[in-house]
């Protein structure tokens, strides 16, 4: 067990130590910044809002450059290991495919974790300068955005497995996009055309329920919540993360089986 | 016949083109075997097979037919993997790793322990000669030092088997004579070499056994004095030295490769050539002679004869 781990760690190693010199990333942190002092800017334009105002576009930043950033690598780490052909000499040697796979993903799952926390901490910081503690709401927000970013690094690196980085970035986009409206469709298949419900049918089942991870505008139970407002429980996130775990767990095994098939020519 | 470090039979690749779907046959039947302690020169032309039948065998790829082992093991065999080293053809290593660092993944993933990797890693900078690159990143090193980075990190495990694709291209005079000398070197130890080149002098100076391939197939296999008889005369090579008007051309009549520069005439007279009679004609025309060498077969002739019949064919 010990040597499989090292070998899926020093993959992984590798990919943070590749990621960390990838410019676009800290370009993001600055985006996420100014996301920030945006979200100080509306706070005060709007009234009596400002320190929802800036909570809400706070854990929006993250999310949205989370998960935008899980994209970008998750489509471009793994295919640059063969386009460049630096797999050649790594996959020679004695690890299996499947290893390096998560290695990749653990690696980038680092990196975005780093990120996330370091967007959290300018969201904080935002906070404190509007006088608005952190309250137990705001972490079960910023945990089921780390677990949005996770779940679509996860849907990026598999369709990387197969495809090319610009295919890649838009099936992940797409099925990102799907994922946060599935509210919308399950609303469609209550109203839409029997073609509707049906495309809309496929899409629940094939899509990662996103929008758990986001669940403001969502009804559990017969009622509207916030993830902003304290009956979103622990328990609602936890089974939330389960949720994705099981989609990570899933897109990962499908990319190990594509990879594990493919010619590195 | 002890066992086979390498041991390919009928080894088949087809590929499929993008879009087109036409058939590409990469390899059509190789059957080959590496003997332990043995230096193997695999030869051929740019799209040979080699490197196919190299990626093969390190499981790049996959065949669509045939079989191979690797010290025993059917590939693609993590357990083989353990025991060989692999320097792919060209190669591409991350760019932002220092050599130390490269070495220290490369170990990583044969599960060597810290200090091993340590001690191992210095041995091997020092043996490739990059101490002074020690603290520079990959991207900054030049083809051959790359190529010198490439076989530290093949050798970082101590393998059995040591396998390299075209470990001399790209290299100067000096680099490829270091790359012969370590190959040597690996066989003085005990370790079994496969490497595949298009440079036929390095393959004929160093190879206990050679196999020629060409499209896909093997052409020929054996040891360089089974494939080349270096008693057959295939002609005889003068040169002398005669004045620039004179004329020539009853010397040059049954002479193949004529070239003449300035008062230089060199020529190669048919095998069977009364060479005696030859020299004096070109004596009573005033030439001086400056040399006469009997040509025999090398490894380039047969290499030569191999793959145009192919071409041929």
């Amino acid at each position: 067990m010990k040597p499989l781990l090292g070998r899926i760690w020093a993959i992984a190693l590798n990919t943070f130590r590749e990621a960390a010199r990838i410019r676009v990333l800290y370009g993001i942190l600055v985006l996420v910044l100014g996301s920030n002092l945006l979200a100080i800017v509306l706070g005060r334009m709007s009234i009596h809002e400002e320190q929802r105002v800036a909570r809400d576009i706070g854990l929006a930043g993250i999310a949205l450059f989370g998960s935008l950033t899980a994209i970008f690598l998750g489509v471009f780490l793994l295919y640059t290991e063969v386009q460049r052909r630096t797999i050649h000499a790594i996959v020679s040697k004695p690890i299996e495919r499947w290893e390096f796979v998560l290695g990749k993903y653990l690696g980038m799952a680092v990196v975005l974790t780093i990120l996330v926390a370091l967007f959290a901490l300018a969201m904080m910081g935002m906070l404190a300068w509007q006088h608005v503690g952190v309250s137990s709401a705001v972490v079960k927000a910023l945990l089921l955005a780390w677990g949005e970013v996770l779940t679509v690094a996860a849907i990026a690196i598999f369709f990387s497995s197969f495809s090319t980085p610009f295919l890649s970035g838009i099936f992940a986009l797409a099925m990102w996009v799907i994922g946060r409206v599935t509210p919308d469709i399950e609303t469609a298949i209550k109203t839409g055309s029997a073609w509707i419900r049906g495309v809309a049918h496929v899409a629940l089942e094939i899509v990662p329920d996103i929008h758990l991870f986001s669940p403001s505008g969502r009804t559990i139970d017969g009622q509207a919540v916030s993830v902003h407002a304290d009956f979103v429980s622990w328990g609602y996130v936890g089974l939330s993360w389960l949720h994705g775990l099981g989609w990570i767990a899933a897109l990962l095994a499908l990319a190990c089986l594509l990879f594990h098939r493919r010619d590195f020519a | 016949m002890a066992a086979l470090v390498i041991d390919v039979k009928d080894l088949r690749k087809t590929y499929r083109t993008p879009f087109r779907r036409k058939k590409v046959e990469a390899l059509r039947g190789v059957t080959f075997g590496v003997e332990r302690g043995h230096i193997f020169g695999f030869v051929g032309p740019n799209g040979a097979g080699k490197t196919t039948t190299i990626r093969t065998l390190m499981g790049l790829i996959r065949p669509t037919g045939g079989s191979a082992t690797i010290l025993g093991h059917a590939i693609p065999s993590r357990q083989a993997r353990f025991k060989v080293g692999f320097l792919p053809e060209s190669p591409y290593f991350y760019d932002y790793l220092t050599i130390g660092e490269l070495l220290d993944l490369a170990g990583r993933l044969f599960g060597l322990g810290a200090h091993e990797r340590d001690q191992r890693a210095n041995a091997l900078i020092g043996r490739v000669g990059l101490e002074r690159a020690r603290t520079q990143s990959l991207k900054k090193f030049s083809k051959g030092m790359l190529q010198r980075a490439g076989l530290a990190q093949a050798l970082m495990n101590d393998p059995e088997l040591v396998v390299l694709d075209e470990p001399t291209s790209g290299l100067d005079p000096i680099g490829r004579k270091d790359v012969r000398d370590l190959i040597l070197e690996l066989r003085d130890q005990g370790k079994t070499v496969f490497f595949s080149s298009h440079i036929l002098t390095d393959i004929e100076a160093i190879a206990d056994r050679v196999a020629i391939v060409a499209r896909g197939q093997l052409q020929a296999h054996g040891t360089p004095s089974e494939l080349v008889d270096r008693n057959k005369r295939l002609g005889v090579d003068v040169i002398v030295h005669v004045a620039a008007d004179a004329n020539v051309d009853g010397l040059t009549a049954n002479a193949s490769k004529i070239r003449r520069v300035a008062d230089e005439l060199a020529l190669l007279l048919p095998a069977d050539a009364d060479v005696d009679a030859w020299l004096a004609s070109a004596r009573e025309l005033g030439a001086r002679v400056v040399s006469v060498e009997p040509r025999h077969e090398t490894l380039e002739d047969l290499f030569m004869q191999k793959v145009g019949e192919t071409v041929a064919g």
